[in-house]
Order: C-alpha cells, then structure tokens, then sequence
C-alpha cells in the first residue's frame, strides 16, 4: 500500500516537472520575439531589446528609468507613459489605473506591456538624464522631532545635474522582514552642490521607508538612488511669486530659494510655511538671514497650533487664513505649492479665489 | 470551498508588502470571508448598514483632513488630527486603484479610544465591507464607528 502510494506520487511529481520543463522551453523556443525595436520620442532614441520582457524592464536595462514604487508588480501606477504603437490591448490589471483621458492619449503602465515587437513610445525628455546613483550617507541630521535631514555624498556616479524642485527615489534595503522598496523624496539641496544630495525626511507611522531611515539607516552606509525626476521647477517668468509648503515639503522650496539667490533671479517671493508650532519650525534662522539678505525675498512662518502665551512674534493660524489675509488680490502671481494632498487642495482654492489662474499654480503634490 | 488564483492573489496582496509594512490582516487568523461575515453580523445585531458607516467615516476624515494637521474637534470630547504623508497606496483588492496616503486619527479623549480613517480604509470597507483584521493598525472596529461619530 505505502509503496503504491511513493510510486503514485514520484510518478506525479516527475510527469510535474517534465511538464515544468517543457513550458520553459515552448517559452523559449515558440515565444521567440527576437530582437525588438523601441523608438523613443519620434525616433530622438532607438533601442533594440530582446523581446519578452517588460517595457519597463527593457528601458531600465538601457539606462532610461522610469519611476516606479512596485517593482513592476502593477500596482503603484507610477510607470505611466505613451505608447503610440505596438502596445496591444490594455490588461486587466492596468485598467483601473488609466483614466478615460488617458486611454485615449494612449497612456499605458510600462510594466504591464511586453515587448512583443517593434514599439513606438513617447516620455518626459528629462526621463533620459535618469541615473541609478550609489552614494554614502554623509550626514543624518535631525531638523525637528519627526524630520531628517539625509545628506548622500555621491560616489557612482560622482556628480548629479539636476533643475531645482526635482526628485529622486530612494531605495530602503531590507529589515525586519520587511522588503525593499523605493519613494520619492524631493531634494533639498541645490543643483551646484552637485557631488551631494539633501532630503527631507519625515517618519511616518509605520512607513516602510522611512522607518528604515530613521532607525536603521546610518552615517557612513551605501544607498542606492535614481533620479532626477519631475517637473516641478521655476518657471521663466518674471510674475512675483507664492511660495507655500508644509511639513516636509520644506525641500524643493528650500532648494528653488537658494538655487534663485545664486542664478541672481531677483523675481519678488513671499514664502509661506505652514506648521502647527515652533517645534515644528526648521531651516527658520538661515531663512530669516536670507531674507535680510535678499530684498526680493519674504518668508512667513505660519503657526496654526502654537501657545497663546508663548514667545511667537509671527504670524498665528492656518496658512490657508494668512495668504488671503496678506495677499488679498493674487492674480498677477504665480503660486508653488509643496506638501500634503489636504494643504494643496486648501491652497489651490484660496488663490483661485483670490484671483490666481489655475495654469499659474505648480505644485508638487506628496500623492 | 476551492481556493481560486483571485483568492490566492489577495491573500498575497493582504499580507506584508512593499505597501504596506504590516499587511492588512494584523494577527487575525481568519479567512477574509470570516472576517468580513463577522463584522457584517456585528452591525446587523445592532440594526446598523455599512452605508451609515461609511457616511460616517467619510465625513469625520473630510473634515479631519480640512484641519491641516490641527486638531479638529468633530464631536464633545471626540478629537480628530490628521497626518500627512508622502505617496500613494494601491488597494489590495485588484481594479481598485491607488489611494492617497495620509490618516485621520480620532480620539476619544474620555474613554481614550480612537481610529485611524485612511481613504484606502475608507474604500474596503464601503466596497469590500473589510475592516481590516484584528491587530491592523488600521482596522476600525464597526461598534467604534457609532460609538465615536455618531450622536444618535
């Protein structure tokens, strides 16, 4: 009986792998897309790939990097870009990812389309200075209770071009059980510090990567990052300018700022930051020495939550009731706006209300 | 009853990922079905719908939210302050989307019990009516709901 039984399932278990093995070799022998073409922005690039894999992971393996959060897995809906011809139909799982808009624009998720032939794709131009940087973490300074600042020291490459107001993503490695991911921080520093990067970071309950940098991440450990990416930047216009950030979205204004004072753009800005209370303030005197410093430039701490009773000379309550207060008639500026979803928001409707024109308000949303 | 690939998937996408670093589950051990039944019988017995819980919780977060970090006061001693955080997080459930992270926590301030409102929360329980399993960081307990937000 035990013997029927063994044999019964050696039998299985051998007729399972030979069919294994044979599904790898129909794969390899009838899915032969050979080799395929990628033709990037109207032929500005031409890649020939092996067909097969994942457009995304085709490009990454030529060096052009696409944002993604997932790994390709299709849930993170950050790989988007156009596929103008050669993508197939859209699969299940990227459908609920792409807007009405967006399907009849062409938009696709990268990861989900394999490279079956000849492809015609279009994305961001600056997606093309997309590097994979590996650097050394020169410093980890705490700028408030929950915030840190993380200098990379670069090593491979050595140096980074990028436009203030961009962004990098950050892999965590690997702890406690815990797998590696990558999010998106903006940089902090400025493009002439090119050997370097500055973040912001900020712990979040529970978050993945940021629990890595603050409890594990030490001075002096390898970090791997890519960028630059986005579009969030200074316009060329000479309109007077709000500026208006929470939290950690501190770090592209804190970069545009600095990146201004040293190109001598003298365009007028008024910096709002938002924060609950003093503890919650950072980079406060180099700001108010910049602003002695610089005449076009005005920065206003807003405190929402800050003790009656204390020492705070600034401006008292939400940023949202001071910019209107303020600037009551803002349709000859332009707005940036860096952080919360919830503040961004808020924001957007306070200007349009006050006379901004939506086209003149970038922001740089953390979702 | 025969696992299928779709339930497979979401007992994969429910546990630890890249998202989320605790999974969905917490230390629940029991099926998502089980869960689901549970909380559903929990809220019959008291003659309440996922439609009011879900009215409820979409408003406490809406405003919450609103208050940009300060502490907004919903009801007498129920407070709610809302957190910022950067990026979105994907639905384990497959063809709902992603989701803005940031989360509203409300506290009782007498009895010193509290929720985590999330808008990712939000969506699996009016969609899928998960809760989350015990031991989530972000499972609201349905009894909580009208205990905290509502007055009637």
């Amino acid at each position: 009986m035990i013997s029927s039984v063994i044999i019964a399932t050696g039998f299985l278990t051998i007729t399972g792998l030979v069919l294994a093995l044979l599904l790898v070799l129909a794969e390899k022998r009838i899915l032969n897309y050979g080799e395929c073409k990628i033709s990037i922005n109207n032929g500005e690039k031409e890649l020939n790939v092996a067909g097969g894999s994942s457009l995304l992971a085709s490009l990454a393996e030529n060096d052009i990097f696409i944002p993604s959060a997932c790994g390709g897995r299709g849930s993170c809906a950050y790989c988007k870009l156009k596929v103008l011809e050669g993508g197939g139909a859209i699969g299940p799982v990227e459908e609920p990812y792409l807007s009405d808009e967006e399907r009849k624009t062409n938009v696709r998720l990268s990861c989900q389309v394999k490279v079956r032939n000849d492809l015609k794709i279009e994305i961001p131009k600056e997606l093309f200075s997309v590097k994979r940087f590996t650097g050394i973490v020169e410093h980890k300074k705490p700028l408030t209770y929950d915030i840190t600042e993380l200098r990379i020291k670069l090593t491979d490459p050595a140096t980074i071009d990028f436009t203030a107001g961009q962004y990098i993503q950050l892999e965590s490695k690997e702890y406690k059980g815990r797998e590696s991911v990558m999010r998106a921080y903006s940089v902090a520093s400025i493009p002439s510090d090119n050997q370097a990067i500055e973040l912001n970071i900020r712990l979040v309950p529970d978050g993945i990567c940021t629990t890595w940098v603050f409890d594990h991440l030490k001075e002096g450990q390898p970090v791997n990052f890519s960028g630059p990416y986005g579009e969030f930047r200074l316009s060329g216009t000479e309109a007077p300018i709000i500026f208006i950030a929470g939290g950690s979205g501190m770090a592209p204004i804190w970069s545009i700022i600095r990146d201004m004072k040293e190109k001598n753009i003298n365009r007028k800005a008024s910096y709002f930051f938002g924060a609950h209370s003093q503890k919650d303030l950072f980079y406060f005197d180099e700001l108010k020495a910049l602003e002695k410093e610089l005449p076009w430039l005005t920065y206003i701490p807003a405190l929402s939550g800050e003790p009656e009773n204390s020492d705070w000379k600034g401006e008292r309550g939400r940023i949202t009731e001071i910019v209107p207060k303020l600037f009551p008639d803002c349709s000859q500026h332009e707005a940036y706006l860096c952080g919360s979803p919830g503040m961004i928001d808020a924001s957007i409707e306070i200007l349009t209300k006050a006379g901004m024109p939506k086209e003149k308000i970038y922001f740089d949303k953390f979702a | 009853m025969k696992e299928t690939p779709e339930d497979k998937n979401l007992v994969t996408n429910l546990a630890a990922s890249k998202f989320s670093g605790d999974g969905f589950l917490g230390n629940d051990q029991r099926p998502v079905d089980e869960i689901i039944a549970s909380d559903l019988r929990q809220l019959a017995e008291i003659g309440r719908t996922i439609n009011e819980v879900v009215l409820l919780l979409a408003d406490a977060y809406s405003r919450v939210r609103s208050g940009l970090g300060d502490d907004v006061e919903l009801y007498q001693n129920i407070v709610g302050r809302f957190y910022e955080s950067m990026g979105r997080i994907p639905s384990p459930f497959r063809g709902d989307g992603v989701f803005e992270k940031g989360e509203a926590v409300i506290t009782d301030q007498i009895g010193g019990q509290s929720i985590i409102i999330t808008k990712l929360g939000l969506n699996l329980i009016e969609k899928h009516h998960f809760f989350q399993g015990i031991g989530s960081r972000y499972r609201i307990e349905p009894l909580l709901v009208f205990q905290l937000l509502s007055k009637s």
